[in-house]
């Protein structure tokens, strides 16, 4: 995986804050990070860090109300912070497109899937119906549905969890975008069908030289697939990456401890799960200091008290937030699967 | 199962209307009547067999498309209902075409910034009137419209046929169609507000924004008909409910609909014309809520499925 020379995603300082009732929630707080055209980044964190949040900010999507968004996302050259609906319609399916976490909840249940993949196209391309039709079962075959023609009748109701993830897929795709963003796309899906489907859009994103932002929570799955890893805690970006030095040489202990809460095939039948002790901060009670450290074995008074602001480690494009990093070393144990 | 439905309304409305107090010989023959005279006749139609003997001549007459003949005005029921009924349809039809016409744009606008200045403005609206019953509204506005300003043809006993002079009919129409599309309105609009807002928070209209289609396309394309289905059910009782309800309106302004006619044959205790036009109006309602099923159906694949 070799990415162009060319930034297709600058996101600077980018915060979300929803208005609740109990006060504003920073769902997430000054995320800055740079994507190059044809690069795969991976986004990792627990439940609740910020990351579907942080990709539906990206494509401007988020709800219209009560929410609050401040710094700037510059795609392929829009500005997608403050922009109008009708500015961000442009740029939607065309330039952006989303795969949603959830393929049951994700299709219009009513309609038929064929009708959902023509419907961009029309709509977007301008294309006549007919075309838009043959362009559609083209679409549902490139996404691996067998019997494509008799699928594009079906109703979503009629198709698996791995069916329709790959509708949605298809309908992501089908404008070409530039920038997917692929938010838990396995999470709803059965074991055997996620490697499956990331393997499709591995392949996809290979053959139609899209970047990609995958979210997850599930290391195993960046692994192998990324070039590049952000790992979120509490909204903001803890480390960043390459995906190897953050595997073998990560410095912010929650990184650590992520590693090690995954199961390796390497471990002895039987082996307790490491769990992370506590939970996730409450992010509408955040103290001023570092948000793991309640969390944290290494956390001193600093840490209780002072933010740690991102910083660089040993190779570019690698760095950390932590008051108490690890050592750098190259030697870490930590090994997924 | 419609015919069961059918059968114990048949039922039903044959022994209530015979509990109903009052004569039929003295409405026939007066007050002055002979107690052997009114005998003689209450003999001659039939009124002295049990009950379920005369249920059962009716109902076999009726099954064989025979309505009967009025005792009162000695006319076939079926006439005088196929005289009436076109006025309640009529009434029904354009009613219904301006409730629906004005709730689902309303609706659309209420849904796509709940609680914003418009939505307050709506659901104020709409639950204003949903407390004004139809009566009030129709004698409002027949102060106003036929009264205050005068025009012509919207007062009491202006309506003439459609085939007779379509223009007078249709003026003559205007005032009954607004007062029962009001509560059309009110109750579609409720119903398809809080569903359309449902819709809204569901995954798959993020998905479609996310296609970078219209906010227009949304609703009518992807939130409108999972929406739906609640309107259609509801639309189906309530145009039942027209179909026989519709009668207060008819009677204040005396269109002679079925409601009208059905009014009357009730005071005059017309057992026959009562009877055919409960059936009527029963099989018509049922009739009405299966089309709505079925409409229902197709609407939303998912429940026939399940």
């Amino acid at each position: 995986m070799s990415p162009d020379n060319e930034k297709l995603l600058v996101v600077e300082n980018l915060a979300t804050t929803f208005s609740t009732a109990g006060g504003p929630l920073p769902a997430v707080g000054g995320v800055s990070f740079e994507l190059m055209a044809n690069e795969t980044i991976g986004v990792v964190g627990e439940s609740g860090s910020g990351k579907t949040v942080l990709t539906r900010t990206i494509m401007g999507l988020q709800q219209r109300t009560n929410v609050n968004v401040t710094g700037s996302v510059l795609l392929d050259g829009h500005q997608m912070v403050g922009a109008s609906e009708q500015e961000k319609r442009a740029v939607w399916g065309t330039e952006v497109a989303m795969i949603f976490q959830d393929p049951m909840t994700s299709l219009n249940p009513v309609m038929r899937v064929g009708k959902q993949i023509d419907e961009a196209l029309r709509v977007r391309l301008g294309m006549s119906r007919a075309d838009a039709k043959v362009r559609a079962i083209e679409l549902l075959e490139l996404v691996g549905i067998p019997s494509p023609e008799h699928r594009y009748q079906s109703y979503p109701g009629q198709l698996s969890g791995g069916m329709r993830q790959r509708v949605v897929i298809a309908i992501a795709l089908a404008c070409s975008p530039k920038l997917l963003l692929a938010d838990e796309p396995t999470t709803g899906l059965d074991v055997t069908i996620q490697a499956q489907i990331l393997n499709l859009l591995d392949d996809l994103k290979e053959r139609l030289h899209m970047s990609v932002i995958l979210v997850t929570h599930d290391l195993g799955v960046v692994a192998t697939r990324t070039s590049r890893i952000i790992v979120m805690y509490a909204g903001r970006i803890v480390e960043i990456g390459s995906t190897r030095e953050v595997f073998s040489a990560h410095r912010m202990p929650y990184t650590r401890a992520l590693l090690e809460s995954s199961p390796k095939v390497t471990n002895d039948p039987h082996t307790r799960l490491v769990t992370i002790p506590g939970r996730p901060p409450n992010l509408l009670k955040l103290s001023d200091g570092c948000s793991f450290a309640p969390r944290c074995s290494f956390a001193t008074d600093q840490c209780h008290k002072e933010r740690p602001e991102l910083q660089d480690a040993d190779e570019p494009g690698h760095a950390f937030a932590c008051w108490n990093p690890l050592p750098a070393t190259r030697k870490r144990t930590v090994k997924t699967t | 199962m419609l015919l069961g439905i059918v059968f114990i309304i048949s039922v039903g409305s044959f022994y209530l209307i015979h509990l109903l107090p009052g004569n039929i010989t003295t409405v026939i023959e007066g007050p002055g009547a002979s107690p052997s005279n009114q005998a003689k006749l209450y003999k001659l139609l039939g009124l002295n067999k049990p009950l379920f003997q005369q249920y059962f001549i009716w109902i076999s007459n009726v099954l064989r498309g025979n309505l009967g003949t009025s005792f009162i005005s000695q006319t076939s029921v079926a006439s005088t209902i196929r005289a009436a009924l076109p006025i309640d349809l009529e009434m029904m039809f354009l009613s219904q075409v301006v409730a629906f016409a004005t709730a689902i744009p309303l609706a659309m606008r209420s849904a796509r910034k709940p609680d914003g200045w418009l939505d307050r403005i709506f659901s104020a609206g709409s639950f204003t009137l949903l407390s004004v019953p139809s009566f009030i509204v129709i004698v409002l506005l027949v102060l106003f419209v036929s009264v205050k300003l005068g025009v012509p043809h919207t007062g009491p006993s202006s309506y003439a046929p459609f085939n007779q002079d379509w223009i007078v009919n249709l003026e003559s129409m205007g005032l009954p169609t607004i007062a029962l599309a009001i509560g059309s309105f009110v109750v579609y609009f409720r119903v398809l507000r809080s569903d359309l807002i449902a819709t809204l928070q569901e995954e798959f209209i993020t998905m479609a924004r996310s296609k970078g289609i219209s906010q227009r396309r949304i609703m009518w394309r992807h939130a409108f008909r999972p929406s739906s289905v609640a309107l259609l059910g509801t639309a189906g009782v309530n145009i039942g409910g027209l179909l026989a309800g519709g009668f207060i309106v008819q009677y204040l302004l005396n269109i002679p609909g079925l409601g009208y006619t059905l009014i009357q044959a009730i005071n005059e205790s017309d057992y026959l014309l009562v009877q055919g036009i409960v059936l009527v109006v029963s099989v018509g309602v049922v009739l009405i809520n299966f089309i709505f099923d079925f409409v229902i159906n197709i609407v939303d694949p998912r429940i026939s499925r399940e």
